[in-house]
């Protein structure tokens, strides 16, 4: 277990990358269980600190639980129920927002497109911004009557399948270190040690993960709504947010939050496209800040894999499982490989198992031993 | 909640634990904050706990029974013999360099680990209970150092 000393083979690599596909693909079925766990995991991994706190300082695990679960969630109810007349008020005002955004946007785009057409002959020739404005009012249109309700519907069904998430992460909380216990009491005195080890690994490496995801959203939401404040942008710091946790889904997530900032940059400023191509520039020097100087510190630690797997991984479970394996794919192959490798060690290793029959043989011959004659 | 204030007897394992000598100065809060980490095991007579040479994870307490330490595959010449209330592997909990010597039942035991990862995060997030124990086991090892001191030097 010693770093360095234990090199998963290409065998172990395999099962491991077939089993990271196979539960996605298994989750991508229950859908609706594994986004309430996953945000359960998030809320969990987000109080566990303050619990520790509290277990440390003398509190029994279950009071603990129920505490720091008391205090947060009737914070958030609070600042739900504060804000509840806030969205009463304004939710007929979002409405227009939403098509006068995608107004703006259409509009940026032909702006976008007219002044190419001013540079370059051949875009002129080939009457560019009427054609793009023509495809693009048929598809907005096609998409608002086929699938805006569609996806209201489906926004409805998910809510009470989400309020699960907060429930899930107090059972988290409070049964967590029991069910750790549990799974190691069942483990054979031969493996027990590695068993802790990897049970250790597991947690460490889904806690860095979704401790390192919120860090690394909290540092998304400050750098973008600093950078359209100071641009002028609307809601900068709604904005940001929206934009920081639309990028927990690689590559979708980050083309949606940018063209959402860039629809609200172009409706706030019509006459000045000089405000969206700075939206646009300041969300690319976020992302290359995250890339390169936020993601290493905070989910890069907790998850040790090579870059070429990292993304090839994430475009097959985009395959195998569309949005939610972009979602899932990273923290599951993380988890997957610490358990894989730790399986892989403790199997192959011979002395372990000779030990393991030993232990068998003994506990064999004592509860036999009043029925030999 | 009310119970932390509470002065009552204490369960038979933490009683156990509490009389060794790792845990002397600590609490009976600290103790019961202890208690929460480990893990209890059954071992029989003859069963390996651990291996010489094997990557150590955790520290043992002996709280049933008598454990023999030796060398590998030399059972019969024993470089030790521990019984309840004394603890094993401690190195483990300071370094991961391999175990210097095999452990074994010598009887029917109930041990109780305290894995490096729990050992290691009470470090980092109670510095009281860290320093009690780090105490404890620096005098644990000091002692045994002037033990082999005195048997390099022998009778002057």
């Amino acid at each position: 277990m010693r770093a360095g000393r234990y090199r998963s083979g290409p065998l172990v690599w395999c099962a491991i990358l077939a089993a990271t596909c196979l539960l996605l693909f298994l989750f991508q079925k229950i859908l609706w269980l594994v986004v309430p766990f996953l945000f359960g995991l998030i809320i969990y991994y987000l109080l566990y600190p303050l619990q520790q706190r509290l277990v440390l300082a003398g509190m029994s695990r279950d009071t603990s639980a129920a505490v720091v679960s008391c205090v947060a969630f009737s914070m958030a109810a609070g600042a739900f129920a504060l804000m509840l007349p806030w969205f009463g008020s304004h939710i007929v005002a979002w409405q227009a927002s939403g098509t006068r955004y995608i107004d703006g946007g259409l509009r940026f785009i032909v702006t976008t497109i007219a002044g190419l057409e001013g540079s370059f002959s051949l875009a002129a020739k080939a009457n560019l911004s009427d054609q793009v404005a023509h495809q693009i009012t048929a598809l907005s249109d096609k998409l608002a009557g086929a699938y805006l309700a569609d996806a209201a519907l489906t926004a409805a069904a998910w809510l009470p399948s989400l309020l699960l998430a907060p429930f899930l992460a107090f059972f988290f909380l409070r049964d967590g270190w029991r069910f750790k216990k549990f799974l190691s009491r069942a483990v054979p005195n031969a493996f027990f040690e590695r068993t802790l080890y990897l049970l250790d690994q597991v947690d460490k490496t889904a806690r860095l993960y979704f401790q390192g995801l919120i860090k690394l959203t909290v540092l998304d939401t400050l750098c973008l709504a600093i950078g359209l404040w100071l641009i002028g942008v609307s809601a900068p710091f709604l904005l940001g947010l929206i934009t920081a946790v639309l990028s927990w889904v690689p590559f979708v997530g980050s083309i949606l939050g940018c063209l959402l900032v860039v629809l609200v940059a172009a409706t706030d400023y019509p006459g000045d496209p000089a405000i969206a191509y700075s939206a646009i520039g300041l969300f690319i020097w976020v992302r290359l800040l995250d890339d390169f100087f936020f993601m290493p510190l905070t989910i890069g630690r907790s998850l040790k894999l090579h870059p070429l797997l990292t993304v090839v991984m994430i475009f097959v479970g985009g395959a195998v499982a569309g949005v939610a394996g972009l979602m899932l794919v990273l923290p599951l192959l993380g988890v997957v490989m610490v358990l894989g490798e730790t399986v892989g060690e403790v199997v192959t290793d011979p002395r372990l198992r000779a030990r393991h029959k030993f232990a068998k043989k003994l506990r064999h011959r004592q509860v036999t031993r009043d029925l030999r004659c | 909640m009310l119970t932390i204030f509470q002065k009552g007897q204490l369960p038979k394992r933490l009683h156990e634990l509490q009389q060794m000598s790792l845990f002397v100065g600590l609490t009976r809060r600290e103790m019961k904050i202890i208690d929460g980490f480990m893990h209890e095991r059954s071992y029989l007579k003859d069963e390996v706990v651990f291996d010489e040479g094997e990557e150590g994870q955790g520290i043992y307490l002996i709280l049933e029974g008598k454990v023999l330490i030796c060398h590998q595959g030399q059972a019969d010449t024993p470089i030790a013999v521990l019984e309840a209330g004394n603890f094993f592997g401690e190195l483990a909990l300071l370094d991961d360099a391999p175990r210097a010597a095999q452990a074994r039942a010598a009887e029917n035991c109930t041990l109780v680990i305290l894995f490096r990862g729990d050992f290691l995060s009470l470090m980092l997030s109670h510095a009281l209970i860290a320093s009690k124990l780090a105490l404890q086991l620096a005098r644990h090892l000091g002692a045994r150092l002037r033990k082999v001191v005195r048997s390099d030097l022998g009778p002057l």
